[in-house]
């Protein structure tokens, strides 16, 4: 389907050229200080479902947003309607229409020297050989695929395969009216496979599994994807919920970020000036136990969470979130930094990591007589000005390492001030083609309800 | 900015604003379907939106988007080509056409008629469109709720508000000559409290959201929405955890439609009975709950937030029956699935925007009222739990299991409501929790809540409506 994306480049110059004709147009028609980020992207998918392709998708975007200071007044805004004419009207109705707001000094610029970008070229986020994926490659891959899913799952009852092959690139250009010029791009390419399986009761149980990665030599295989996908649709057959009670609980090393999160949203600025945050006044606490440790990795070479510096434009660098169970910074970006009255720390993130720990989650279980790894999340929620939590999880309960259930319907509920201090172990396996590159983690004695 | 309800005849929106003429659009859809794939849409959009927001006491951010483009879908058999384009130029749109086209693999060509217009119906009744409001009203409506929400209480600790308006004019264009143009608004008004008492901190929040215009905002609504978020969140202050395990719940009337939406609903959008992935695949005809059970998907409530004049196939919205006297009746259906299964479609095809596909959607999904009183249902309740509110939920339509997060509730014991509860999900499966609801009230309501269903990548906005129920067990994440 697509030679187009053969014609495709990052063409930051041309990003940037867009967007200092918006900071011009938009400082003449009487803004003060503006910060305009031009973007442009493609992506083409291609999925197929038992035995036939399905969809081909092909998106090629652009989009331009903008926030301006006018008398102190502070808006954003966005659009699609790039015509020379239509952007001209768009913005003078923008300026007009900040002139009503109240003022908010807070929101100016931070200071130019503040400002900059981590070294780009070492971010490694660009991969010219995912630009030369052609529709027969990925023809061929979805194929490949839904056939090495369909050969690891020969003795199930298999009722729908779906294969899927996506990749692209997207680029931006940031400038401001001060003077701050900033380029970034990045490719991926993604691979999935979803399973669905005949279950008593008439229940179709579906596992997924999948690759993303911003170079093409860092992907899965597809053996491996197909491999996983089954495995872990294995896991659903027959699940019901465990008696509720107090478990071991070994978090998959894909799915910690939904839990490690409710530590994470309450250090942020926004909550933290709003009093909403629950980690209010524990700065320095030591909340977690002795190994529980998350890093703020920003500059790890093809992360997917890679970037050269935060929304604000400072410079990423590297940090200790939680260092040893001890909180080592809130995530205060630029405005809630002087609405607070205190320096600003970066109200985003790059890559997340936990250090791996020694044991496999296979010698982990083995040396506990009962413990669910949860592998994966239902509904649920975390309040973030109390900390406590309830997610809706499904999983396998263990004895001895023995897998001796498969698990579902069933909730953990708790603090994220009590739960932190139960963190018992990571495990070694880490996962790394994800902003979350962490093990699967243990932590004990958790609340799960159930039957 | 908002986009004002077009006063042309149907296209002239596109034609006189972009140049898509009714001569081009045949030139684009001859270009999809030149590999011969058996029929294609072309849907333009072009939308704006305005928000205002209060912080700090100040009116002191505001957000406008515009969103401009065509999306081209190539239809064969069930299989599906897609692209789009934010430029409207000639060049652009049929180079969109040509990547959809090629889905299609032989050639061949079918005849594309020049699109005529159709009068559709309209249910957005606006009185008072957000075109003709200024900033000065905007800035003043969300100062008056700030102002109310502090005079509740003296608890009240930190109050935030927003307001926002958007429409879209929309134009759905098929090769058999068929074209549709709609304009779809929409407002929402939200409050968000924060509230201390000692130590104890809380925060909780309301909205409310249906198409309409400046009317909707009338002296009731503004102030059940100041009200409805300072009684959220004063009531998590008191409020403690329930306990964990199985046990009957209660669903009060209204927003407790979460669980239609989530254990029945999805499972009943017709793109995965087709492709025999849902749990309800192979239960047309079949009984599956109490005799008191009738629901329905209904896009024709006017004003309501998911009402649809047409879908985005350009089929008129439609009130469809999916459950009678607890039989299931139909699927909700786009155009694929309808003609895999022989039907008409029922107007369910929607999808985000220009840059995404129709698949089929809920619109606004309601359980009519049964025969009891709601008192006599709670009564009925040795040990359990009411639910009250809501945040979010989910549901894996395979497998049928589903979740909704209660935000607020109720411990009932002995037949009566006693302690207040908190922060909880609640899990079950779907047929289930269906075949488990044992009694149903006679107080259906639709919720005015602004609920946003996410599939696919797709988010769409919807409503849901429902009496009390009483569903004899489901898993709660207390705990104990």
């Amino acid at each position: 389907m697509s030679t187009t994306l053969r014609e495709a480049t990052a063409d930051h110059e041309g990003l940037l050229d867009s967007a200092r004709k918006v900071v011009a147009l938009a400082t003449g028609l009487g803004a003060d200080e503006c910060r305009v980020r031009v973007g442009r992207g493609v992506s083409t998918e291609l999925s197929r479902r038992d035995g036939r392709i399905e969809k081909a998708e092909e998106s090629r975007s652009r989009a331009m947003s903008v926030s301006l200071m006018v008398d102190g007044r502070w808006s954003a805004h966005s659009t699609s309607d790039l015509r020379e004419g239509a952007l001209r009207a768009f913005l003078t109705r923008a300026i007009e229409g900040t002139r009503f707001l109240e003022p908010d000094p807070d929101r100016a610029l931070p200071p130019l020297a503040e400002m900059g970008s981590a070294d780009v070229d070492a971010l490694d986020a660009w991969d010219d050989a995912i630009l030369g994926i052609d529709q027969a490659a990925r023809r061929a891959g979805c194929e490949a695929l839904e056939d090495a899913v369909r050969a690891a799952a020969d003795g199930l009852s298999v009722r729908s395969v779906t294969s899927g092959l996506a990749d692209g690139y997207s680029a931006r250009a940031i400038v401001t009216s001060h003077g701050f010029e900033s380029t970034f791009a990045s490719t991926w390419v993604s691979t999935a496979a979803v399973i669905s399986l005949e279950d008593a009761g008439g229940r179709l149980p579906e596992a997924w599994y999948s690759s993303t990665s911003r170079h093409a030599d860092d992907a899965l295989s597809l053996a491996h994807v197909a491999a996983r996908a089954v495995e872990r649709a294995r896991d659903r057959l027959g699940s019901g919920p465990a008696k509720s009670g107090r478990y071991p609980m070994l978090l998959d090393q894909r799915i910690t970020g939904r839990v490690l999160g409710t530590a994470l949203s309450p250090l942020s600025g926004e909550l933290l000036y709003e009093k909403r945050s629950c980690l209010d006044g524990k700065l320095g606490e030591k909340l977690g136990s002795d190994g529980f440790t998350i890093l703020d990795d920003p500059l790890i070479p093809r992360g997917s969470g890679s970037k050269p510096h935060d929304g604000d434009g400072i410079p990423a660098r590297r940090r200790a979130l939680f260092q040893d169970g001890v909180l080592e910074t809130f995530l205060i970006d630029v405005y809630n930094a002087r609405r607070l009255g205190t320096a600003p720390t970066g109200g985003s993130t790059g890559n997340l990591v936990v250090p791996p720990g020694e044991r496999s989650p296979g010698a982990i279980l083995a040396s506990l007589p009962r413990a669910i790894r949860v592998d994966g999340f239902l509904g649920g929620n975390a309040n973030p000005t109390t900390g406590d939590f309830s997610f809706g999880v499904h999983g396998v309960l263990f004895e001895h390492g023995e897998p001796v259930a498969n698990v579902s319907e069933m909730n953990i509920s708790g603090n994220v001030l009590d739960l932190l201090p139960r963190f018992a172990e990571a495990a070694s396996d880490v996962w790394t083609l994800g902003a979350w590159r962490t093990p699967s983690l243990l932590f004990d004695d958790v609340q799960f309800s159930g039957s | 900015m908002s986009i004002p309800r077009p006063k042309g005849p149907p296209g002239a929106w596109f034609e006189e604003r972009f140049g898509v003429t009714p001569e081009l659009l045949r030139r684009v859809m001859a270009q999809a379907l030149s590999r011969g794939g058996e029929d294609c849409d072309l849907y333009f959009e072009h939308s704006g939106s305005t928000a205002v927001r209060l912080s700090d006491g100040k009116v002191n951010a505001a957000n406008t988007h515009v969103d401009l483009g065509m999306g081209v879908r190539v239809v064969v058999g069930d299989q599906v080509g897609f692209a789009y384009t934010e430029e409207l130029t000639p060049d652009a749109m049929l180079a969109a056409a040509a990547t959809a086209a090629q889905i299609a693999e032989h050639g061949g060509t079918r005849d594309v008629a020049v699109p005529v217009a159709r009068r559709i119906p309209d249910r957005t009744p606006v009185l008072e469109p957000w075109t003709d409001v200024d900033m000065a009203t905007r800035v003043k409506m969300v100062r008056d709720w700030e102002q109310r929400a502090f005079a509740r209480d003296a608890r009240i600790a930190r109050v935030d508000t927003y307001l926002g308006d958007a429409a879209k004019v929309v134009m759905v264009v098929r090769p058999d000559g068929r074209l549709v143009e709609d304009w779809r608004p929409m407002t929402q008004g939200f409050v968000r409290a924060v509230a201390v008492d000692g130590d104890l901190r809380e925060s909780s929040a309301y909205n409310v959201a249906g198409r309409a215009g400046l009317e909707y905002f009338d002296e009731g609504r503004q102030q059940r929405l100041v009200d409805e978020a300072i009684d959220r969140t004063l009531f998590l202050l008191g409020a403690g955890k329930p306990p964990a395990g199985e046990m009957p719940v209660v669903l009060a009337a209204g927003p407790s439609a979460i669980l239609l939406h989530e254990a029945i609903g999805h499972g009943m959008e017709a793109d995965f009975n087709r492709k025999g992935t849902s749990i309800y695949a192979d239960k047309l005809g079949a009984s599956i709950a109490s005799e008191h059970v009738t629901i329905v998907d209904d896009g024709t409530i006017d004003g309501s937030r998911g009402a649809v004049n047409v879908d985005d196939e350009g089929n008129d919205g439609q009130h469809t029956v999916l459950v009678q006297d607890g039989v299931l009746r139909t699927y909700m259906h786009d155009e694929i699935s309808a003609k895999h299964y022989g039907v008409d479609p029922t107007g369910s095809g929607r999808r985000q925007s220009f840059r995404h596909a129709p698949l089929p959607r809920m619109r606004a999904t309601v359980m009519e009222s049964g025969p009891l009183d709601p008192q006599e249902i709670i009564a009925s309740v040795d040990k359990g739990i009411f639910c009250q509110t809501f945040a979010n939920g989910q549901v894996q339509i395979g497998a049928g299991d589903f979740a909704f997060y209660m935000k607020t509730g109720f411990l009932i014991e002995d037949g009566k409501l006693t302690r207040p509860i908190k922060d909880v999900n609640i899990i079950g499966n779907g047929p289930q929790a269906l075949a488990d609801i044992d009694m149903v009230g006679n107080d259906s309501i639709l919720d005015e809540g602004g609920w946003t269903c996410g599939k696919d990548g797709q988010s769409v906005p919807v409503s849901q409506g429902m009496p009390t129920v009483r569903v004899g067990k489901l898993v709660v994440g207390g705990v104990g």
